[in-house]
């Protein structure tokens, strides 16, 4: 079978998945078994068939995983979304369909030749720079739980950063190829460019207080800096900086202060100052009230789950237990619904994806396009650990998406793009040449 | 919405069963056509592609690799081989080097890769095993001039 036909075989599977993860979540809430989820699997798969026919004249030889593993993603993400909020889960299918037509968009426009962007890569870099930066205009940008992350324009309002990402990593793959070489040699000048934008990105991310997005950044910054060099000692370096400025964060704002101890003391046995209504509360009612539910929640799954749309989200009242659970804590409210089982093939799904995605960046023939799949890849793979790990209590929680999963078109948009990066570039490395 | 039928707790469980199983049936069939098609061209490193390396091998004038026959049942003893791009060895007629004749050499016996970094040769998993001055190599071995390489009854010895 060729690549194109295993897609379409892992599609119709996928969809399969995604239409039984839906008739789970209206039959337990509804106890009736109707024919709507064989209707949504069905609309489903057509999506999904389209975006299979672009790639197929597009792109005829990109990696034939990439896009039902994708498929299988957004599947689970939109049922649980259905299941937590209805009306939210019709925006976010809308939301995959824009993202497919913005896949269908970005190959039909790069099918020629992705490389040109290549040229363009110090616009891209500064695009990213303001793009972050446009939160913390005022009027444009609005505070959410003490983050600057969202852009009002008129009735729209989007997440930047999810896109900075990207165009970051489309500067970085440019500007490295370039300069790999006396990059390599160590030559400190030669660095110039490469930290003024840089900083200036992490300037504008700590001025926004986005500490989940500071962190991704300056990972993949690292990580391409690793693959473009070869040299540990860069990474090492990179590190040394990252813990500096870490510390230092840390002695200056609260909030940090305060996500490292939520991190390592959720649980108080006697009453603390509470910051939010200025009495004193054991810390699990208070400061890491989210996290804790979030726990409880995980933990509530056992190793099968509680079945899709069984699970417990709400008090007796209706009130919601876990605030943000559509979208920084999603993966709680998968866990407890599907247990570790279920949340295992989740993971299973992301590894799948990060391993496509490296072995694109292996087999592409130039060095902008092993950078720009990498530098992709790691995003991704690093932006999956830092929520995932946040919410498992592995390291200091910041709230970023989950890819394809959590409630939120800024994210799911941008992802959207970012496969079509890799499957362009799959497509070039795997075009049969004439010998 | 038509209601087809009223759903029990069994319907539920059946469900959350074929979810569970289905995911995981679709993981495995990802796995298992992903495991089939990895290979291709080995690269010298994640930067630096096939094309990037021939056309940096042109650049900076690679040496070529230069060998002269010890003994070989097939070849004749004194003469030079020459190796400017990787190449294998084994007794198999379209090898860069061939051993025809010689009865201890696999078909695909060992590849000779000369880099900017100097000759490496690597044992592609035959028979009777690769050889630099006696020793057998593991996998991949960089040579030095003047060292003998041993594959099946064939002795070749880089010159500088």
């Amino acid at each position: 079978m060729t690549a194109r036909g295993r897609e379409l075989f892992g599609l119709v599977v996928a969809s399969v998945i995604a239409g039984l993860a839906l008739a789970s979540v209206t039959m337990a809430r509804s106890a009736e078994i109707s024919a709507d989820a064989l209707t949504y699997a069905v609309l489903f798969l057509a999506l999904y068939v389209a975006a299979h026919i672009v790639v197929r004249r597009t792109a005829p030889y990109a990696d034939g995983a990439l896009l039902p593993v994708t498929a299988a993603l957004t599947g689970i993400g939109l049922a649980v979304n259905y299941r937590l909020d209805a009306d939210d889960a019709r925006r976010q299918a809308l939301w995959v369909l824009i993202g497919v037509v913005v896949l269908a968009a970005t190959l039909i426009l790069l099918r020629h030749d992705y490389r040109v962007l290549e040229s363009y890569r110090y616009l891209f870099g500064i695009a990213a720079v303001l793009l972050l930066f446009l939160p913390a205009v005022p009027g444009l940008g609005e505070r959410v739980n003490g983050v600057r992350l969202w852009v009002h324009v008129g009735p729209l309002q989007f997440q930047p950063g999810e896109l900075a990402k990207i165009f970051l990593i489309l500067f970085l793959a440019g500007y490295l190829r370039e300069k790999r070489e006396v990059l390599a040699q160590g030559r400190l000048k030669e660095f110039g460019p490469l930290l003024a934008i840089w900083g200036a990105a992490m300037l504008v991310i700590v001025q926004t207080a986005d500490l989940g997005s500071a962190l991704l950044n300056f990972g993949i910054f690292l990580a391409m800096l690793y693959v473009a060099t070869g040299r540990g000692l860069f990474v090492a370096a990179g590190l040394g900086l990252f813990v500096g400025g870490a510390t230092l964060l840390y002695q200056a704002l609260d909030r940090v202060q305060e996500r490292v101890t939520i991190w390592l003391h959720p649980w108080t046995d006697e009453r603390v100052y509470c910051a939010l209504n200025g009495k004193l509360e054991l810390r699990q009612d208070c400061a890491s009230y989210q996290l804790v539910k979030s726990l409880y929640s995980i933990a509530n799954g056992g190793y099968a789950g509680t079945g899709l749309g069984e699970g417990t989200f709400t008090t007796t009242d209706g009130t919601e237990l876990i605030p943000h659970l559509r979208t920084d804590f999603i993966y709680s409210a998968i866990a407890q619904e599907i247990g570790l089982v279920g949340s295992a093939a989740l993971i299973l799904l992301y590894m799948l994806f990060i391993v496509r995605g490296m072995r694109v960046a292996l087999r592409a023939d130039d060095g902008f396009s092993k950078l720009l799949a990498a530098g992709l890849t790691f995003g991704f793979a690093l932006q999956t650990f830092i929520i995932v790990g946040g919410v498992l209590r592995i390291v200091p929680l910041t709230g970023i998406t989950l890819p394809f999963v959590s409630y939120g078109g800024s994210s799911i948009v941008a992802n959207f793009l970012l496969l079509a990066g890799l499957l362009l570039v799959s497509h070039r490395a795997n075009v049969p040449r004439s010998p | 919405m038509t209601v087809v039928a009223l759903a029990s707790d069994e319907t539920l469980l059946v469900l959350k069963l074929a979810f569970l199983v289905l995911l995981y049936a679709f993981i495995i069939l990802i796995v298992r056509t992903a495991t089939k098609d990895i290979g291709g061209a080995p690269q010298e490193s994640i930067v630096l592609g096939a094309a990037d390396a021939a056309a940096l091998r042109a650049r900076y004038g690679l040496q070529p690799a230069r060998f002269v026959v010890v003994s070989a049942p097939g070849l004749r003893p004194g003469s030079k081989i020459e190796v400017s791009a990787s190449m294998i060895v084994g007794r198999d007629a379209g090898s860069g080097i061939s051993l025809d004749g010689d009865e201890f050499a696999s078909t695909r016996h060992a590849r000779i890769d000369p880099r900017p970094d100097g000759v490496w040769v690597e044992d592609l998993g035959s028979t009777n095993g690769t050889f630099v001055n006696g020793e057998q190599i593991g996998s991949r071995r960089l040579l030095q001039t003047g060292d003998v390489l041993r594959v099946g009854g064939t002795e070749l010895k880089l010159e500088s």
